[in-house]
C-alpha cells in the first residue's frame, strides 16, 4: 500500500515549505521514522521522517523548490509497486491533519504582497530554464499564459521587478526573514491593533524567582515566571486565547504560550504547550531546551506550532517598553520591558522599586479595551502575589 | 530565388515545365501512368507532353498501378529514369510492394550495384468532393520507409525546382502534389534552377509562434498568420518542403526563436507527419518551449463526401488562428 509523503504544515498560517535536500534517493529503501527530506519552512529547518517502511518513489519536487503545504512530494511504495496517480483530495486532508484546529478559516493576504503561485500553476520548460538562469523563485511568479501557465516572459518580468530590491540587498532573503516580512505586514495591515500599557512593581517577581529557583536543575528566569503566570491568567480570559476567523471568534481549549526568540535572520515563536498547567520546572526546562535549539537552528515542527498567546521580552536588551505586532492568528501579544529601579510613590512617599512595563497588543475584532484591561489588571494582581498562582 | 521577370505559372504548369525540361535534358527520362498522353492527365498537368516527346516517352498504361510501377522499378534498375504517375494518392495502396519492398530496398540489397532513380508523382488533399477513396493524404506511409525520399511542394516555384532535383536523384523519390493547388499561381523564373532536397523554406518570418506546414497546409498557415497579425501575434511559417530528408535544424532554430509551435499536415493527425515533426522539435528545443507542440492534421475519419462534413475534417485558417491564439495566452 503506497503512502504519500506530503509537505507538512508546521506553522499555523504557513502556505508553502522549501525543500532543502533529499536525504534519500529515489529507489532507496527507507524505514518508518528515518529522516527522508530536509525542509525549511516558516521559521525552522526540519527533517521530515518517512511515514512508513518501503521504497522511496516518484519524487515530485526538486531541491530548492517552494511546495504548497499538503502537496505530495513523494511516495513510499512496496517493492515492485507503482506509485498511485495523484488524488486531488490528499492535499486538504493532509493540511487538516497537521494543523489541528488552530487555523482560522482564512487569512487574508496583505495587499501588495505577492502570495505564492497557485499550487496547480504550470511552468513552461523555457520558463523553468530561464528561472534557473536568472535565479527567480518560481513560487513568487504569477503565470499569465494559458490556464495560468508561467511563461518565460513572466519569469523575466519577475526578475526585472526584483532587480531594485536586489541592488539594495544583494543577498537573497532567507525564508525566516521573508516570512517575517510577509507575516508582520499581513498582521499590521489587516489586524486592528490596540495597546494597553501598565507598570508593574516587580519586587514579588524577584522574590518568587529566588524562592522557586532554589534547587532547580535549570536556571529559573523572569520569563519562565511570566510564562507560568500569564498562562494561568489567560486561562481565565478566553478572549485573550482566541482567533479571529474572518467572521467569528474561535476560542482555543489549550493555552499554548509562544515565546518570541531571536534567531539568525529574524524571530520565531517557540511554544510551551499547556503552560497554564505546567509546573515552573517544566516551563524552565522546556524554555531552556527551546532556546538552545533555536540558537542552533534545529527547531522541530512541534517547537513552533500551535501557540495561542505570545510573550515577547526585550528586557535583557534594556528596552523599557515597546509595542509588539500580533502574530496571526493569535489575538494578543504581551511585550515585556526591562526590570529597572525607578522612583515611584509608595503610600504617598517616593520609593525606589524594581519596575517593569507591560504592553498588551490586542486584536480589536476579538477583544475590546475593557476586556483587555481586566486581563491586564488580573495579570498585575498575579504578578503581585505569584505564590498564590504557582502552588 | 533567381530573378523573375514577373512571369507567373500555375503549379500544374510548373510541374509540366519541370518534366519537359528534364525530358529535353536527359533522354532516359520518361513518364508512365493512366490517362497521361492524349488526355494529358485528369488535372491537365501533362497537356502537350505527348505531342513533344511521343507515345514512347509519355506512356499510357492500363489501369494496373502495381504492374506499371513494377515496370518503372525495373526500368530504373536497368538504366532509365522513369516518372510514374499515380492519378490519386489513394491508389498508392496498390503499389506499396513495388515501392517499399523493391524500390526502397534494391540499392541496399544489391550492395550498391543497382540503383532505382525513379520518381513517383501522385496527389494528396481533400475538399475536392471526391469522397473517401480519392481524398486521402497518405504521404506519411512513404516517410516511414528507409530508402525512400518524400517531397511535398507548396508553391509553383518549389514544385518545379524540387521535381527537377527529384528526377536527377539516384534514389526513389515520392513526390506529392496537392490536387487543390494545381491552379495556384506563383512566380517561376524562365531560367534554369533546382532546389536541393532537405532544405526547408521560411515562407513568412515571425517572432511569436512557428507554424510548420506542409503542402496544402502552407497556404492555410499563411492565411492564419495574416489573421494572427491582426491579433498582434507574429507567426513564422515554415515549409519543410521535403519530409525525408528533413531539415531539422531550420525547424528547431525557429522553435527556439519563437518558443511556441504548431505543426500542420493534411495527413491523418494520428501517427502522422505532424507527430514526427513535433517530436523532432520537442527533442531539439524542449527547454526553449513555452507550451507543448500542437499538431493539426486531418480528422481520424474516412474523408466524408458531404461537403460540410468534408470541410470539417481538415485544418482551416480559423482553426489554426484559434489554436495559435490559445497557445500564446
Amino acid at each position: 500500500m503506497a503512502v504519500s509523503v506530503v509537505m507538512p504544515a508546521l506553522e499555523m498560517a504557513q502556505e508553502t515549505g522549501k525543500l532543502l535536500a533529499w536525504l534519500k534517493k529515489e529507489g532507496d529503501s527507507v524505514k518508518k521514522g528515518e529522516p527522508l527530506v530536509e525542509i525549511e519552512t516558516d521559521k525552522v529547518t526540519v527533517e521530515v521522517e518517512a511515514p512508513a517502511d518501503g521504497i522511496l518513489a516518484a519524487l515530485k519536487a526538486w531541491e530548492g523548490a517552494e511546495i504548497p503545504v499538503g502537496q505530495t512530494i513523494a511516495w513510499i511504495v512496496a517493492p515492485g509497486e507503482q506509485p498511485p496517480a495523484e488524488s486531488p483530495s490528499a492535499a486538504p486532508a493532509a493540511r487538516a491533519m497537521t494543523e489541528q484546529s488552530v487555523r482560522p478559516a482564512s487569512v487574508a493576504s496583505a495587499a501588495g504582497v505577492a502570495g505564492p503561485a497557485e499550487p496547480s500553476a504550470r511552468v513552461s520548460p523555457k520558463a523553468k530554464r530561464v528561472a534557473k538562469e536568472l535565479g527567480v523563485d518560481l513560487s513568487r511568479v504569477r503565470g499569465t499564459g494559458p490556464d495560468g501557465t508561467i511563461t518565460s516572459e513572466d519569469v523575466e518580468a519577475a526578475a526585472k521587478s526584483q532587480a531594485p530590491a536586489e541592488a539594495a540587498e544583494p543577498a537573497a532573503l532567507s525564508s525566516v526573514a521573508r516570512l517575517m516580512a510577509q507575516r508582520t505586514t499581513e498582521s499590521w495591515t489587516t489586524t486592528p491593533h490596540f495597546f494597553l500599557v501598565r507598570e508593574i512593581d516587580a519586587t514579588p517577581l524577584l522574590v518568587a524567582r529566588e524562592h522557586h529557583g532554589a534547587g532547580m536543575n535549570v536556571k529559573l528566569t523572569h520569563t519562565d515566571l511570566l510564562v507560568a503566570l500569564v498562562a494561568r491568567v489567560v486561562a481565565k480570559h478566553p478572549k485573550l486565547n482566541a482567533s479571529w476567523t474572518g467572521h467569528a471568534i474561535h476560542f482555543h481549549s489549550d493555552v499554548n504560550i509562544s515565546l518570541a526568540a531571536a534567531v539568525k535572520d529574524g524571530v520565531v515563536g517557540v511554544v510551551i504547550p499547556q503552560a497554564n498547567t505546567a509546573t515552573l520546572a517544566d516551563i524552565a526546562g522546556q524554555r531552556s531546551e527551546l532556546s538552545e535549539r533555536a540558537r542552533a537552528g534545529r527547531l522541530r515542527p512541534p517547537d513552533v506550532t500551535g501557540g495561542t498567546f505570545t510573550i515577547s521580552n526585550l528586557g535583557m536588551y534594556q528596552v523599557d517598553a515597546f509595542s509588539a505586532i500580533i502574530t496571526p492568528p493569535q489575538a494578543a501579544v504581551l511585550a515585556v520591558g526591562a526590570i529597572t529601579d525607578r522612583i515611584v510613590a509608595v503610600r504617598g512617599q517616593p520609593a525606589v522599586r524594581p519596575m517593569m512595563t507591560l504592553t498588551l497588543s490586542s486584536d480589536h475584532r476579538v477583544v475590546d479595551g475593557a476586556q483587555a484591561a481586566v486581563f491586564l489588571k488580573d495579570l498585575a494582581d498575579a504578578l503581585g502575589e505569584p505564590g498564590k498562582w504557582l502552588v | 530565388m533567381p530573378a523573375n521577370n514577373g512571369r507567373e505559372l500555375t503549379l500544374a504548369q510548373a510541374v509540366r515545365e519541370a518534366l519537359a525540361e528534364e525530358m529535353r535534358r536527359d533522354s532516359r527520362v520518361f513518364i508512365l501512368g493512366e490517362d497521361i498522353a492524349e488526355a494529358g492527365h485528369p488535372f491537365k498537368v501533362l497537356t502537350g507532353l505527348v505531342e513533344e516527346f511521343g507515345a514512347e516517352r509519355v506512356l499510357d498504361t492500363p489501369i494496373s498501378e502495381a504492374g506499371f510501377t513494377g515496370v518503372a522499378v525495373g526500368a530504373a534498375m536497368t538504366g532509365l529514369r522513369p516518372v510514374v504517375d499515380i492519378m490519386f494518392g489513394d491508389f498508392v495502396t496498390l503499389i506499396m510492394d513495388q515501392m517499399v519492398n523493391q524500390a526502397a530496398k534494391v540499392h541496399y540489397m544489391s550492395g550498391g550495384k543497382w540503383r532505382v532513380p525513379m520518381v513517383l508523382r501522385t496527389t494528396l488533399g481533400a475538399t475536392r468532393r471526391s469522397a473517401a477513396q480519392h481524398s486521402q493524404s497518405l504521404h506519411a506511409w512513404f516517410c516511414h520507409i528507409p530508402g525512400l525520399k518524400v517531397v511535398l511542394p507548396s508553391t509553383p516555384y518549389d514544385a518545379k525546382g524540387l521535381l527537377k532535383t527529384a528526377i536527377r536523384d539516384e534514389n526513389p523519390v515520392a513526390f506529392f502534389e496537392d490536387k487543390m493547388m494545381y491552379r495556384l499561381k506563383g512566380p517561376v523564373p524562365e531560367e534554369e534552377y533546382t532546389i536541393p532536397l532537405g532544405a526547408a523554406d521560411i515562407k513568412r518570418e515571425g517572432t511569436d509562434i512557428t507554424i510548420v506546414a506542409t503542402s496544402s497546409m502552407v497556404q492555410v498557415a499563411l492565411g492564419a498568420a495574416k489573421l494572427l497579425e491582426e491579433a498582434a501575434i507574429s507567426a513564422e511559417v515554415i515549409d519543410p518542403r521535403t519530409l525525408w530528408p528533413l531539415d531539422e535544424k531550420t525547424l528547431i532554430n525557429s522553435a527556439r526563436k519563437t518558443s511556441r509551435v504548431i505543426v500542420m499536415d493534411e495527413g491523418y493527425g494520428r501517427y502522422g507527419v505532424a507527430a514526427e515533426i513535433a517530436s523532432v522539435i520537442s527533442e531539439g528545443a524542449f527547454f526553449d518551449l513555452e507550451a507543448p507542440v500542437k499538431r493539426l492534421g486531418a480528422m481520424h475519419v474516412p474523408i466524408p463526401f458531404s461537403p460540410p462534413l468534408e470541410d470539417a475534417t481538415v485544418p482551416t485558417e480559423q482553426s489554426v488562428f484559434e489554436a495559435a491564439r490559445a497557445m500564446c495566452g
